[in-house]
């Protein structure tokens, strides 16, 4: 059931490099550079992105201190870039705590000096959802509205009718509203919630 | 780069908080030993081989570190920045103390920024601090010993519903969970403050699967009850089992919540959902 095994267990499970073939070699010396050895499983090591969870809400973007991750629009290709670079990273884990899908994983690499600063970006592309109506692509992306979808209760999601109300821009929503009040005279319930005439007959 | 035999350092600290300057001290401690790698540290940047920066280059330090760069011998003269800040300015990327010429104020791709702004530079090694074998690992690669492991990545989120079609293309996915989204996240956020963010998951993927249960018998109240007993029983890390304790209120109230809720608005306007 669980993906991530108890802390306890890791702990079990962690080598700490080969201790009983070396310990009579190096006493006190670690032999590191010439065998492999890993981390301890709390170790803050750089953070990776999981593109499949990534939903391009830039809530890590928003937190992050030193500006290691940014969040850029490119509204003409419909797009917006989430750039992480690990030179920048000073390994807080806030963008983890945050990330409401998980799709920022702590992981216990150090093994990250390099000699091109390329090699420590990491990008993730997103394509930005469209409205049809103003030919124009909105700030937010597709994956945010799927999964918005997922957290809000069915009902609710169409007693707004938000479906057809979630890929609209903020100026189409205030049109729409307008054009609404006006058909109903000013009756507020009947313009944002989807009244069911079919059973009742009069409005 | 060439493998080196032994490499001769000259420190410099460009502004530094310290604690990269500490950990550049334990590699030369007994247990780490980068002298049996022939490490050596100088005090004179005409004897050294190698440059170790430490600190976001402030103004201040810019003149010494030049000074020092330019007083090395010509030949290998390799650069080592330690240190987030020394490879990019770090969280005082853009401070009033600093040098820093970078035209987008170190907001660009590459987050320019520390001492690269005058000095070339061969190694980066960042972490705030680094570790020890992080330092190491760096002056293994100058040596030859180990090989670079680090690879930049460009990724395409697909929207959900495409087809993966080149290989840097990658599929939604929600993973798929027995309670819904909205409880999950709740009761995620809850434990962060009891348990802390990094045993959150492991957790709450346990409970779950309790929950899972509970609900298959008639009385799920009493029976999750009796199942986060046992849970915590079995566990032998105390916090574990507070925070199942915890939990389990968490979601009833949550649970009964959410369903007056849905109750209120029903009887509030009373309109048949879903057209």
């Amino acid at each position: 059931m669980a993906e991530a095994p108890p802390y306890s267990e890791k702990l079990k499970s962690w080598d700490r490099f080969e201790a009983e073939r070396f310990s009579r070699k190096a006493p006190i010396t670690t032999p590191y550079p010439f065998i492999d050895i890993e981390k301890p499983p709390e170790y803050r090591g750089i953070p990776h992105i999981n593109p499949e969870k990534c939903i391009g809400c830039g809530a890590c973007a928003n937190v992050c201190p030193p500006d290691a991750l940014i969040m850029e629009w490119d509204k003409e290709h419909g797009v917006k870039r989430l750039t992480y670079n690990a030179a920048r990273c000073i390994r807080c884990a806030r963008c983890i705590e945050v990330c409401p899908t998980g799709a920022m994983e702590p992981t216990t690499r150090f093994e990250i000096a390099t000699n091109n600063k390329e090699d420590l970006v990491e990008v993730v592309e997103h394509k930005l959802a469209y409205c049809e109506d103003c030919d124009e692509y909105l700030d937010f992306t597709e994956r945010q509205i799927e999964y918005v979808r997922n957290i809000l209760p069915r009902e609710i999601f169409h007693l707004y009718a938000l479906e057809d109300r979630i890929k609209l821009t903020q100026e189409e929503k205030m049109r729409r509203t307008v054009v609404k009040l006006r058909e109903t005279e000013g009756n507020i319930y009947s313009t944002f919630i989807l009244l069911n005439t079919r059973e009742g007959g009069e409005e | 780069m060439t493998r080196m035999k032994s490499i001769w350092v000259y420190h410099v600290d460009a502004g530094s908080c310290n604690g990269c300057d500490i950990e550049v001290l334990d590699v030369l401690s007994p247990y780490y030993d980068a002298e049996r790698l022939g490490v050596k540290v100088v005090p004179n940047p005409r004897h050294a081989d190698v440059l170790f920066i430490t600190g976001p280059l402030t103004r201040q330090t810019r003149i010494a570190l030049k000074k020092s760069y330019e007083a090395m011998p010509p030949k290998p003269r390799i650069v080592v920045a330690i240190g987030t800040c020394a490879c990019s300015g770090g969280i005082w990327y853009n401070s009033y103390a600093l040098y820093n010429t970078s035209p987008q104020r170190g907001r660009d791709r590459l987050r320019s920024g520390g001492p690269e702004m005058i000095v070339p530079i061969d190694m980066y090694i960042p972490g705030c601090p680094p570790s020890p074998e992080e330092i190491l690992y760096g002056i293994a690669q100058l040596l030859g010993i180990k090989e670079k492991k680090m690879k930049g990545e460009y990724w395409i989120a697909l929207p959900p519903g495409e087809e993966k079609k080149a290989e840097n293309e990658v599929m939604f996915k929600i993973p798929e969970r027995p309670v819904p989204l909205r409880y999950w996240l709740s009761l995620r956020e809850e434990l962060r403050r009891v348990i802390g963010y990094y045993d959150r998951d492991a957790v709450l993927n346990d409970f779950i699967g309790l929950v899972e249960k509970a609900f298959e018998s008639d009385n799920p109240r009493e029976r999750l009850h009796d199942l986060v007993t046992g849970y915590s029983l079995k566990e032998k890390d105390s916090r574990i089992g507070i925070a199942m304790r915890f939990i389990e209120n968490e979601f009833w109230r949550l649970y009964e919540e959410y369903h007056e809720w849905e109750e209120a608005l029903r009887k509030k306007y009373p309109i048949t959902a879903g057209v």
